[in-house]
């Protein structure tokens, strides 16, 4: 999780990585899935992902978008945080 | 009746004529009518007859009062007019304060230094109360023989007003206190300060143009005092220019505790107009000893002046860049000459051209190669950008250096000359930048004010609140201004006092001077500067310099960029280790094998200068040649460029061989406020034949007819291409 800052307007950002780890279906099979993606998030939800513990188990939704024009690595962009009870989580 | 010449401020290039029913009245200003309007003008000569048909020779409304200006000052607005090709009306109007261009009643005089009992005075006293004030007074003025501003001021808080009864009575004579010149507290000199006061003070009476070329810190500035001292000793008064607004309160300080008795004006443009008019009237009545002032105090009648001083000659502030282009530094030399009295450049790094004047003889070199206090000139080091991980534009041995005077408490000064936060605004999605509507340059990014500011024509908007083009809101600032580096260096060093000093927050003399005062009282231990903290500073607990993007203006296109840089990064470095403390320089660049920044580790003026001379023979560049430039601006380039087109037929169609014309090309800085800009390059050999050629050729152009919203003009030896 990177730090909290601030566009020239003021607005917060937050960059970050999410972890996924699921077990998913494929060809009619079943299969273990990981996946780290970069995240960014922008105003209030960067305040609200800037307040959670590293580590914390979230269920994000937004949109991917290319790094920059110079990058086409995908990067998400979250709109929706959910955290989840760590209970539920499989670590 | 007679007919009078007078210059108007109306961009047309002649005098005009008006009747008047006066014997003489030249350099006396005046209120005409013209067209449907009335103008004050200033009568630049007289004559009998006019060329005027009688019937359309309108008369004068009235002579305004006041004394007239000097022959001396008319000359000099004569000249400027022939040599910069520009309307004497409107040299004359820039050569007069605002207050007295405008027609304005003349300020109040001075009020008088001193009073002198009269006999009718003296007589009298007896039959005053012998306690009363009044009888005191009259007593005080008879027993000293005079009584002055201060001896009344020290005696009662009703003093000045029994004064002016007593005046009224004819009991007491208002008299010019006779002011004592007196230098205090001069500093001893070393001896070739010593040598070239002498040859300063043994060329009083005659012209003579000195390079006064001292290193950083080498008491420049003592040697015009007492050279100042010797002109006022003659009976003379002296001009000294100065190049920024900014420099003048610390040397005006400096100046008056030099001499406490003398009467000092200062004058610039920062000044109050009632006060400039004063200043300016004050020294026309030769009741001025010593005029200080930025460009415009040069036209400053002086009617016995004895030395001319011009301080950082090689100042860019000193070129006039609208109006009337001149070159105060010029105009001085000019001066100097036309009243028989010598100039002294001053600089640690002189011009080229006055560099060049200096070799070849025509000015009289005198330099200084000790410094003053210090032992020795600082430490000049390049820290090779190549490989380095730089954090937040500075490099680990800067970082390290800044660190260590820290330590010690001394101050640093990081060098960057670029105002604002970042110089541009960029959204990293759709590569959109912030542009300037109405300029070929980017919007420059000033984080504390929250704005967008074109540093061209001024304009400002809010920070976007995301990109106008795409719509993300995630846009960045690029590259680096004072503002990020100060956030920078305070975040790296959270318990330094770090300063910033550019125009932003030294934006009026005032703000300057608290900045200054901070500095100086060590309330600062990094400063974060542009130019503003190159010039002419002393601040005694600076040791270190680092300068950070100089290699921004190593590979520039104009010819002159070279000079500039190399004689910015001197002064700049010139500030480090002044007093007892040893200074040190750190440049960082990514070619630290460039010879300009081998001449700066070796304090290498000459050299360095020899070969940028060499450099401008070879290309026939000033001062090898001399040069003038037209330029025009209008709504579309095309237009811009069509009228250089025509100018350019025009000067083929005159035939002077001995002027180089050039294509007439867009400007490196294309559009500025909405304007698109051209320029044609002339260039000869020779100043006469250039001069020559500018008189026919601009005859021509004058005549001609121009679009609407077209405008154009001229500069003689322009001080960027």
């Amino acid at each position: 999780m990177g730090v909290l800052r601030h566009t020239p307007a003021g607005i917060p950002v937050l960059q970050f990585r999410l972890n996924h780890r699921s077990r998913q279906t494929e060809a009619g099979l079943p299969r273990d899935v990981t996946v780290e993606v970069a995240g960014v998030a922008l105003g209030p939800q960067a305040r609200l992902l800037a307040g959670a513990a590293l580590g914390s188990s979230v269920r994000v939704g937004g949109f991917l978008a290319e790094r920059s024009a110079r990058s086409t690595q995908p990067v998400i962009h979250v709109n929706e945080i959910e955290f989840l009870e760590q209970d539920n989580v499989q670590r | 009746m007679t007919i009078l010449q007078v210059a108007l401020d109306v961009p047309v290039a002649r005098l005009f004529d008006y009747a008047a029913d006066v014997g003489d009245a030249v350099g006396k200003r005046v209120l005409v009518p013209f067209g449907r309007r009335e103008l004050v003008g200033v009568v630049m000569s007289c004559s009998p007859a006019s060329e005027v048909p009688a019937e359309q020779l309108r008369a004068v409304t009235r002579i305004l009062p006041g004394s007239a200006l000097p022959g001396e000052w008319l000359q000099l607005v004569g000249f400027c007019s022939r040599y910069y090709h520009h309307p004497a009306g409107e040299v004359a109007a820039l050569a007069l304060p605002p207050g007295l261009r405008r027609g304005e009643a003349l300020p109040r005089p001075a009020p008088p230094g001193a009073w002198i009992p009269t006999p009718a005075g003296i007589e009298a006293a007896p039959s005053l109360g012998a306690r009363s004030l009044e009888r005191r007074l009259m007593e005080g003025a008879r027993q000293a023989g005079t009584l002055d501003r201060p001896t009344v001021a020290a005696m009662s808080a009703r003093a000045r007003a029994a004064v002016r009864v007593l005046v009224e009575r004819g009991w007491l004579e208002p008299v010019e206190a006779v002011p004592d010149l007196a230098p205090v507290g001069a500093l001893p000199l070393h001896d070739a300060q010593a040598g070239a006061v002498s040859a300063i003070a043994a060329a009083l009476g005659r012209f003579d143009t000195f390079l006064l070329h001292g290193v950083t810190g080498s008491g420049k500035t003592e040697v015009y005092l007492h050279a100042i001292a010797a002109a006022l000793a003659r009976g003379g008064q002296a001009l000294m220019l100065v190049p920024e607004i900014a420099l003048t309160p610390q040397l005006e300080g400096r100046v008056a505790g030099r001499f406490p008795g003398a009467r000092l004006v200062s004058l610039h443009s920062g000044m109050g107009e009632a006060a400039r008019s004063r200043g300016f009237l004050q020294a026309k009545a030769g009741q001025a000893d010593i005029v200080l002032g930025t460009r415009l105090a040069v036209f400053t009648p002086l009617p016995r002046l004895a030395l001319v001083v011009v301080d950082e000659e090689h100042d860019a502030s000193f070129r006039q860049q609208d109006g009337m282009r001149y070159s105060a530094r010029d105009v001085a030399v000019l001066r100097a000459r036309q009243r028989g009295v010598p100039v002294v450049l001053g600089s640690a790094t002189p011009s080229l051209e006055s560099f060049h004047h200096a070799r070849s003889g025509r000015y009289r070199l005198l330099k200084l190669e000790q410094r003053a206090v210090a032992a020795s000139l600082p430490t000049v080091r390049c820290i090779d950008l190549r490989g380095a991980r730089l954090h937040e534009g500075l490099a680990p041995a800067l970082v390290e250096a800044i660190e260590a005077r820290l330590a010690r408490g001394e101050q640093s000064l990081v060098f960057l000359n670029r105002r604002g936060y970042a110089p541009v605004l960029a959204c990293p999605a759709c590569g959109w930048v912030s542009g300037c509507d109405h300029c070929s340059a980017n919007m420059v990014l000033h984080l504390a004010d929250r704005l967008l500011r074109c540093h061209h024509c001024g304009v400002q908007h809010p920070i976007p609140r995301a990109c106008p083009t795409c719509g993300n809101q995630d846009i960045q600032p690029f590259g680096r201004g004072t503002q990020r580096l100060e956030d920078a260096l305070q975040a790296l060093f959270p318990a330094a006092r770090v300063l910033r000093v550019d125009r932003d927050s030294a934006a009026t003399a005032q703000r300057w001077q608290v900045l200054c005062a901070r500095i100086h009282a060590g309330e600062a231990d990094i400063l974060v500067g542009t130019q503003m903290l190159a010039k002419g500073h002393d601040f005694p607990r600076l040791t270190l310099v680092g300068v950070l993007n100089a290699d921004a203006s190593l590979f520039a296109s104009d010819f002159r960029a070279g000079e500039r840089l190399f004689a910015q990064l001197m002064q700049v470095g010139g500030r480090s280790g002044r007093a007892e403390l040893p200074g040190e320089v750190l440049i960082q660049t990514s070619y630290p094998e460039h010879p300009l920044y081998q001449a700066l580790r070796q304090h290498d003026f000459d050299r360095y200068a020899g070969v940028l001379l060499e450099e401008r023979r070879n290309a026939g560049f000033p001062p090898f040649a001399f040069q003038a430039l037209l330029r025009a601006e209008a709504p579309q380039m095309a237009q811009a460029l069509a009228f250089l087109g025509e100018a350019l037929k025009v000067a083929g169609a005159l035939g002077h061989d001995a002027v180089t014309t050039y294509e007439a090309v867009p400007m490196r800085l294309a559009r500025v406020a909405g304007l698109e800009r051209a320029r044609l390059l002339v260039e000869a050999r020779r100043r006469p034949a250039l001069h020559a050629f500018l008189d026919a050729w601009l005859e021509r152009i004058r005549g001609q007819r121009v679009p609407r919203g077209l405008r154009w003009h001229v500069e003689v030896d322009p001080g960027e291409l």
